[in-house]
């Protein structure tokens, strides 16, 4: 189901750029439609990094309206998800900066609200409740011991799926930087045998 | 095809090839291309990998509200008016800095500027000369101009004259005070 899933999301490169020329050249319709291809990747990529559907929604709106108003900013049309990711990884690292901040005054209380895996229990559908539980916290343990680099680059490549050049491209960095942190967020992958277990029984 | 035992990829090898395999060098990826347990070794990596990608989308909630986007459309690409209002914007820029930075001297330096000095001095040196001929023509200060002999009293000459006859020589001595002397 996945997979079909994973297969059917992947586009038709000409007919996204099709449609980017479309809202460039100030079609609305078009655009409309590139936020039906991409609001769920987008969602996504923020859930991973903010762990709460509000604040996933929240980020995605603000993304879109972003890339809305700065569309005629874009030159390369075949850049447009990696442009997007951009615009996301910024809109993160911002909120993520702010929420730090606002952390340092807050209450017990305000801390206990950004529990990550509280959303998830109304969703049984989507996977056995303490499996996505554990799934979610050996994950953050995993990514804490990744430098704020080699997490970006791990999580841009094997949980948004975007190639080494669509990573150096959102991230401003060059390929063979891109390349030195995944080798090396991957040789700490290798060492985490209860995550791969994990995954591997998850999926049996 | 039997491969070489030795020629195994290690780990860190095989964590290159997951990176990028076109990086590896040429007879490692040909080893990895025949070598069924290399190959094994690392789909193990790769499919752990994926699953990492797999699970966590299947972990995520799906989002329950669509964006709205602002109303009208988007913002039109301008293309080369884009550029060309780049570049005027840039050029207005340019030649303000070169005013700020070289406008006083500029104005100093201009024609008109040097005429304009040029009159100001003129007009002075002539009030100048025009107060050096008034001092020329009567150098008393206004206060002693009333008792001034060339002042203009509005008197004419035939008053003066009534007023101030002439001395004739018959008529006034040159000793005149003295007693008899008229009388010689």
């Amino acid at each position: 189901m996945v997979q079909k899933e994973y297969h059917a999301r992947v586009r038709d490169a000409s007919d996204v750029e099709a449609l980017v020329e479309q809202a460039i050249a100030g079609s609305r319709t078009a655009f409309e439609q590139l936020v039906g291809l991409f609001q769920g990747e987008i969602f996504r990529m923020v859930y991973y990094r903010t762990r709460s559907t509000m604040d996933a929604e929240d980020l995605t709106q603000d993304i879109f309206v972003q890339a809305f108003k700065n569309l005629y900013t874009l030159k390369a049309t075949e850049r447009f998800r990696s442009w997007l990711f951009k615009i996301a990884v910024n809109r993160v690292r911002d909120f993520i900066r702010k929420k730090r901040f606002r952390a340092l005054f807050s209450t017990l209380d305000d801390d206990n609200v950004a529990e990550p895996y509280e959303e998830i229990r109304d969703r049984p559908e989507a996977l056995d409740k303490l499996m996505v539980q554990d799934f979610w916290k050996q994950v953050g343990s995993f990514l804490d011991k990744l430098s704020r680099m080699e997490k970006e680059v791990f999580i841009l490549r094997f949980m948004d799926h975007l190639s080494i050049k669509e990573i150096s491209q959102s991230l401003g960095k060059s390929e063979s930087t891109v390349k030195t942190h995944l080798y090396r967020s991957i040789q700490k992958f290798r060492g985490e045998h209860s995550i791969r277990q994990l995954l591997q029984e998850g999926i049996a | 095809m039997s491969a070489d035992k030795d020629l195994h990829l290690d780990e860190d090898q095989l964590l290159k090839a997951l990176v990028e395999e076109a990086e590896l060098p040429l007879p490692l990826r040909q080893h990895l291309s025949t070598c069924p347990h290399c190959r094994a070794s690392k789909q193990i990596f790769e499919q752990d990998l994926a699953r990492l990608g797999q699970m966590a989308e299947r972990a995520s909630p799906s989002p329950r509200r669509q964006v709205s986007l602002p109303v009208g459309e988007p913002r039109h690409s301008t293309g080369w008016l884009w550029g060309w209002r780049t570049g005027l914007g840039a050029a207005v820029a340019a030649a303000l800095v070169v005013i700020l930075m070289w406008g006083v001297p500029i104005l100093r330096d201009t024609p008109m500027g040097n005429g304009d000095m040029l009159a100001r001095e003129m007009q002075e040196t002539e009030q100048f000369m025009t107060e050096i001929d008034l001092l020329v023509e009567n150098a008393l200060p206004p206060v002693y101009s009333d008792i001034s002999v060339e002042s203009d009293t509005g008197l004419d000459e035939e008053f003066i004259q009534f007023m101030l006859p002439p001395i004739e020589e018959e008529s006034i001595s040159y000793d005149s005070g003295k007693r008899g002397a008229l009388l010689c």
